[in-house]
């Protein structure tokens, strides 16, 4: 498997044992909420065309 | 010496006695004033205090090592090489000076700004407190090339300055036991010694610090030259920190402030404050002007740099994961309390602020990588704690719900109690959902239809997204508490269905629509995929009638061989020979057929990969040669060239090196993706095409039926006459000509679908409510996929991909989705 990041701050993961990882598959409750926050804010949108704009990609990564 | 003269004077020292006995009686009767508490802090404290004095003297510039030693009975001393404490008589109180240091409240150096600019001790009572409550305490001083010794017990000197001999150093050597009358616990702890000195040697660069144990003999040394930055580093050793520690020092008239941040993944602030080398656990006005700085500086910098587009963050937000350690060094500091819990200075808090503001905002320009991990740190932040409230309020929503015996509007829940017969349908689209909840068993299956929400944004742009509605009603039919991550025990007694069904089109909007639940359930209700709950529906995308039977077939691939299998049944191929030949008419049975048409069906992807390079068949067969096509594509000056071999290759690039008079530069295949007039002159461009091996290899293998190369391609008219057919492919009374082999598989499928009605289904609403219990509601015939970890795993990924989180992934993606899929079959999971 690719090396597993978390899905908001992309910190990546070492592997632990899924009962000692509360927030699976993130890294922190902060990160985990972040997300949630994410889908009740409607900001995860999948589709368009070839080339999203600059403002369509989410906040924390446009490096 | 006579009487007579020193009367005056002994009255005077005896007047200054019966202070130092109150004094030290006062420290006696109430140490928590001096030192704290008589615990362990308090115990500690003494050590601290004997510390403080050195370092103020090496801050002075006159001591360069401290060492404190820990003996076995339980005494301490503390010795530096600074100037050691004059013995001389004290001009006002008459006595060594050594004296008036170690027993005079309200005397010492310590008073006189000039003598030391900044102090970290009591200000000069910390020596005093020492000796008041120690048991024994004795004062070494090696000054002027002497050493003198004065012995003190419970805060009253019990010998006069003696010197004891030759010295060749100076420095001041303080031993002392405390006094068990004072203190409960005697034993001085060498972790927290060690903890205190480290600190002292990162805040004061340069000073060399060694803790000694002969209890246990052990050793500690520090010295430190990378300040509050190395400080600030070896805080968060145990921490993923996420840019270089950032330094910030200023000095402002009399006030100097240093202070070194780093931010960590971590949640908490930590923040260490000291005031003149004194630790102030509160904090105090240099904490509330560091604070100030940092929103002040990391709110303007995110705003005009758009960095707040999800949240605005507030105070704490920029405070999450920082690690910071603030100095200031200041001529009067004020406290609260003796033992320094706050700093108390008004003008330290501006003072701090604005150094902060600026020399941040100036890093934060000059390093914008740095600013943006940093900004990124407080923004998530800030949503976080937006996201808490609202999930609060989320859970509180839906319990209030569920408290009053209502669910979602728009959910057909299932007549059952029994949580482990029972059956959610997620189900895409009103429509849909209406033929699912009319089609279901309503004793056991619930139907919840959720209408992903096209957004026409922009032109040629249709995104889709769950909306809001849709998640909290998903939340609340569910039942699980978003909030509990492990104990499945709990998730399970609150789940109110068993199984959780996705169930959308077989089209792209049906696929985001899937990827986004799979992504959602994978991200925030892991424990429902673990446990293997949740499922995706197969309902089918072919609809077949044949004699008045109806059937159902769920993907492409299953529907093409069912329509090959009956399309070969009975069926031959006549292989005729090429005009002016002699050779003979070749028939193929069913089952040669059969092998031909796997052949040819791998040439057709060999043959394709081949197209999408732009690559035209016809042009390569006229350069075959014994029935092979040529491998290498050479690209020199703009011109193609076609070889067989790597010899072949070899020679031609000698050939043409000699005519030119040079060696060519070896070009990659990226550079001949470029356009032939773009490749510079002497780039020499060799490819090697492998799909071009692959149908070689199918060539070879057609020869072995009597098939030629050309036999791909719709052979050339000649003046106008029909050619000659070279296949015809025969099925009982009919015959079909074929133009070229390529067409065998669309024909002998034709030839299948004969007598049958395939009607394709475009979406879950073309079904009537008995079609879709027939195939995707019945348990008897359904196909359920169970998602795994490991599925959801891969739609988090497709999910992030679609999302365009990295641009060029997507592409990848994409053209990769391209090439290997012709008909989009997303059922084909």
């Amino acid at each position: 498997m690719n090396q597993v990041r978390c899905p908001t701050c992309q910190a990546p993961m070492s592997f632990q044992a899924r009962s000692e990882w509360p927030d699976f598959p993130f890294c922190s409750l902060k990160c985990r909420r972040v997300d949630l926050n994410r889908w009740f804010k409607e900001s995860y949108r999948v589709g368009g065309d070839e080339s999203p704009s600059e403002k369509d990609l989410p906040a924390e990564d446009d490096s | 010496m006579s009487q007579e003269v020193e009367s005056p004077k002994e009255n005077e020292y005896g007047s200054a006695n019966v202070q130092i006995l109150r004094d030290a009686d006062h420290i006696r009767r109430r140490p928590g004033v001096y030192i704290g508490d008589t615990g362990v802090n308090g115990l500690h404290h003494c050590v601290y205090e004997i510390v403080y004095n050195s370092v103020d003297e090496a801050l002075a510039g006159f001591c360069k090592s401290i060492q404190v030693h820990i003996y076995v009975d339980g005494s301490i001393s503390i010795k530096d090489d600074g100037r050691g404490i004059p013995v001389e008589i004290h001009p006002q109180a008459g006595k060594p000076t050594l004296e008036v240091v170690m027993t005079t409240v309200g005397a010492g150096a310590k008073f006189d700004k000039g003598s030391y600019k900044v102090s970290a001790g009591l200000h000069g009572m910390g020596a005093k407190a020492v000796t008041a409550l120690s048991v024994w305490l004795e004062a070494e001083v090696r000054r002027g090339g002497r050493t003198y010794v004065m012995e003190f017990e419970r805060g009253k000197a019990t010998t006069q300055v003696k010197d004891i001999g030759a010295s060749t150093t100076t420095g001041t050597r303080i031993k002392f036991k405390p006094d068990h009358e004072i203190f409960k616990n005697l034993t001085f702890c060498f972790d927290t010694i060690e903890e205190r000195l480290r600190e002292l040697a990162f805040l004061n660069s340069g000073i060399a610090f060694s803790l000694t144990d002969d209890r246990n003999a052990k050793s500690e040394n520090f010295c430190y030259t990378g300040g509050l930055g190395e400080f600030v580093k070896y805080l968060n050793r145990n921490q993923e920190v996420i840019h270089q520690p950032i330094f910030l020092a200023r000095q402002m008239d009399d006030v100097k402030v240093e202070c070194a941040l780093q931010y960590t993944r971590e949640d908490e602030e930590r923040v260490r404050c000291y005031a003149n080398n004194a630790y102030n656990p509160v904090g105090g006005t240099h904490l509330s002007g560091f604070r100030a700085g940092l929103t002040r500086t990391l709110g303007s910098y995110g705003e005009k740099n758009g960095f707040f587009k999800n949240a605005r963050p507030v105070g704490e937000d920029f405070r999450t994961g920082v690690t910071a350690v603030v100095s200031v060094h200041h001529p009067e500091p004020q406290f609260e309390s003796q033992n320094k819990i706050r700093l108390l200075n008004a003008d330290v808090e501006a003072t701090v602020a604005s150094a902060v503001s600026e020399l941040l905002g100036k890093y934060l320009e000059e390093n914008p990588k740095e600013a943006k991990v940093i900004l990124e740190m407080a923004a998530n932040a800030a949503e976080a704690r937006e996201a808490a409230s609202k999930a609060r309020k989320a859970i509180r929503d839906r319990k209030n719900i569920l408290s009053s015996g209502g669910l979602p509007g728009k959910l057909f829940d299932c007549t059952t109690r029994k949580r482990d017969e029972s059956e959610l349908f997620l189900v895409e689209g009103d429509s849909a959902g209406g033929s699912a909840e009319a089609g279901r068993d309503r004793m056991y299956q619930a139907v919840l239809p959720l209408r992903g929400k096209p957004l026409n944004v922009e032109k040629a742009r249709l995104e889709n997204l769950l909306a809001n509605t849709e998640i909290c009603s998903l939340i609340s039919a569910i039942g699980v508490d978003i909030g509990n991550q492990l104990d499945y025990a709990a998730v399970k007694e609150s789940l109110r269905y068993n199984k959780i069904i996705i169930m959308t089109d077989a089209d792209v909007d049906g696929q985001h629509i899937r990827t986004l639940l799979l992504t959602f359930f994978y991200r925030q209700m892991a424990q429902l995929v673990e446990h293997g709950h949740i499922h995706v529906a197969r309902p089918p995308l072919y609809k077949v009638v044949y004699k008045k039977q109806v059937r159902y077939v769920s993907s492409i691939p299953e529907m093409q061989r069912e329509l090959l299998d009956r399309g070969l049944e009975n069926t031959t191929l006549e292989v005729l020979p090429p005009s002016g030949s002699k050779a003979q008419r070749l028939t193929l049975s069913s089952e040669r057929l059969k092998t031909l048409l796997q052949i040819s069906t791998r040439l057709e992807d060999s043959l394709q990969t081949l197209e999408k390079r732009g690559l035209a068949l016809v042009d390569l067969l006229n350069r075959s040669l014994q029935g092979a096509l040529p491998v290498f594509r050479v690209r020199l000056s703009g011109a193609e060239n076609w070889f067989f071999n790597l010899e072949e290759v070899d020679a031609f690039r000698k050939e043409e090196e000699k005519k030119a008079g040079k060696e060519f530069v070896a070009g990659d295949e990226d550079q001949a993706a470029a356009a032939p007039s773009a490749i510079p002159h002497e780039l020499i461009i060799v490819q090697e095409l492998h799909e071009i091996r692959e149908i070689n290899a199918a060539l070879t293998e057609l020869a072995a039926f009597s098939l030629l190369p050309s036999d791909l391609i719709s052979p050339v008219r000649l003046a106008g006459r029909e050619p000659e057919p070279r296949l015809i492919l025969v099925h009982g009374e009919q015959t079909k000509n074929l133009q070229h082999l390529r067409d065998l598989s669309f024909e002998i499928r034709r030839i299948g679908e004969k007598g049958m009605t395939i009607t394709r289904f475009k979406g879950l609403g073309e079904m009537d409510p008995g079609e879709l219990w027939e195939t995707t509601l019945d348990p008897e015939k359904r196909i359920l996929m169970q998602i795994r970890l490991d599925d959801a795993f891969k739609a988090d990924e497709m999910f992030r991909t679609l999302m365009g989180e990295k641009v060029e992934p997507r592409r990848d993606f994409i053209n990769k989705y391209a090439l290997q899929v012709k008909d989009i079959d997303y059922h084909g999971a």
